[in-house]
């Protein structure tokens, strides 16, 4: 609930299944980006609980929140790329600097950039790079730590029709891996694409799961 | 933490340093100013305490005779001054003898002297202590002994005026502490003010990083170096200042003192002192560092 009473999100319940591929829509407003902050640990309820895995997010400390944050890949619409940093250092920075230097880091950020077609890339700064490129650079930072969980916030929404397709069809490939996917759009095309579980929310009420 | 996590924090912050160069060189300015006030005042009382030691070292006591002194009377007090372990040496000077330095020390006064139709100058007995043995309460009460002695005029102590000057040293010392430190201050709050800055220019940077997983610790880290490097530039500029005006000043000063100074015993900041300066404006840096990267939650 923000201030003066107004609720970003109520009475939403839901469970998603580990393995799954869900995506979040609706329009805008109705509080797709909230749950997934909500999921990120970035904002906390006021109500009710979130719980990850069994682990209820509000009672995270913030040291864990960070941990907790760790595992979990987080794709924003926006990218978020740190500009001053190369490809390399956008996806591994993070373990890299906690001292994860071991070969296998290094050839697991390897493998995920040219899993997304990216290995040559690897020393170029994101404002060199095209918008699809950068979504993939981001993708690739939320999967380097192999996570349980990938978040993505209107992952599409600065993409043409063709990337965003590529780019669904990777959040497929990484769901066939057993990675759970929640994706927030609304793009209904993609999703009738994609053909898995939404869930509509409207005003901050889940109003429909289909 | 680990060394990675070092590398990283003195990379990030020196990269932010040169981001930054003009606000960077006010406050390491800032900070150089106020340690060079701090640095100077330490330098004063160093070189007091210097001539403290180098005179309290040559301070000796002149026993001041009454003319009609008996010779049992002076065989007492050379007995007395024989028995006392502060005594290094001693040495009598006739009445004779003092016209004699008095005519070579003040040339000018010489012939008011020779008008007079008796020698008005007393015989003494300069005592030369021994400086490992000759504390100051100890000397007191062997002043206020002799004093006592039968057949002593005065006794005229060089460590009482020696005492006063180390206070005036212990005084300056404090001075500079006290001035120094609110001028210290003020530097932890420009440079939390200039680390705040690098902060806000390299924000999203931090709140991607901070949803990336990274530790606060990680995230704060390179705002404190940040903080420590200004700090410790700016000890290094004072104390390169301060030693400027050292090597201009200092043959002046000597020249001004004349033969009361030892030139040996005048000297710029000894190591010690000079990285505790050092250390003061590190120290400076960290908590301006961390008060700005506080705002990292």
């Amino acid at each position: 609930m923000y201030g003066r009473g107004i609720y970003a999100l109520r009475d939403v319940s839901l469970v998603v299944e580990k393995g799954e591929f869900v995506f979040l829509t609706g329009p805008s407003g109705a509080g797709k980006s909230t749950l997934l902050r909500l999921l990120l640990r970035q904002e906390l309820a006021t109500e009710g609980s979130v719980k990850v895995a069994g682990r209820d997010l509000a009672k995270l400390t913030p040291s864990q929140a960070q941990s907790y944050r760790r595992a979990v890949g987080f794709v924003f619409q926006d990218f978020k790329l740190i500009p001053s940093k190369t490809v390399l250092d956008n996806v591994g920075i993070v373990p890299r600097v906690l001292g994860a230097t071991s070969v296998q880091q290094q050839r697991r950020t390897f493998q995920v950039l040219k899993w997304l077609g990216l290995q040559h890339r690897m020393n170029a700064y994101p404002l060199e790079l095209s918008g699809g490129e950068q979504q993939r650079v981001a993708i690739a930072r939320a999967l380097v730590n192999e996570p349980a969980l990938i978040l993505a916030d209107e992952p599409t929404g600065n993409l043409d029709p063709d990337l965003s397709l590529e780019i669904m069809n990777l959040f497929r490939d990484i769901n066939s891996r057993g990675t759970t996917v929640l994706v927030a759009t609304h793009n209904r095309e993609l999703m009738r694409h994609v053909g898995r579980r939404s869930i509509t929310l409207d005003h901050g009420h889940l109003v429909e799961t289909a | 933490m680990t060394a990675h996590w070092f590398t990283y924090c003195f990379q990030e912050a020196l990269a932010s340093l040169g981001r930054q160069r003009v606000s960077v060189l006010l406050s390491v300015l800032t900070i150089g100013a106020a340690l060079l006030v701090l640095g100077g005042f330490l330098l004063v009382a160093v070189n007091l305490d210097r001539a403290v030691s180098t005179w309290s070292a040559a301070a000796e006591f002149s026993v001041y005779l009454d003319d009609d002194v008996s010779p049992e009377q002076r065989v007492a007090l050379n007995t007395l001054l024989s028995s006392h372990p502060a005594v290094a040496s001693r040495e009598y000077v006739s009445k004779a003898d003092a016209v004699v330095r008095f005519k070579r020390d003040f040339p000018d006064l010489a012939a008011g002297l020779a008008d007079m139709p008796n020698n008005p100058l007393p015989a003494s007995i300069e005592v030369r202590l021994n400086p490992a043995k000759a504390d100051g309460v100890t000397l007191e009460a062997f002043a206020r002994q002799l004093m006592e002695t039968a057949g002593v005029a005065d006794v005229r102590f060089d460590r009482r005026w020696l005492e006063r000057l180390g206070q005036i040293a212990a005084g300056v010392r404090w001075a500079g502490w006290i001035l120094g430190a609110v001028l210290l201050i003020a530097s932890v709050l420009t440079v939390a003010t200039v680390v705040r800055l690098a902060l806000h220019a390299r924000r999203d940077e931090v709140d991607i990083m901070q949803l990336m997983g990274a530790p606060i610790g990680l995230l704060r880290g390179p705002l404190v170096v940040e903080g420590i490097l200004q700090g410790g530039a700016g000890a290094l500029a004072a104390l390169g200042a301060l030693y400027a005006a050292y090597a201009l000043v200092s043959g002046r000063v000597l020249a001004l003192l004349g033969p009361a100074f030892d030139a040996a015993s005048f000297g710029f900041l000894p190591a010690r002192l000079s990285a505790l300066v050092v250390l003061v404006g590190m120290a400076v840096g960290c908590a301006g560092g961390y008060l700005a990267a506080r705002h990292v939650r």
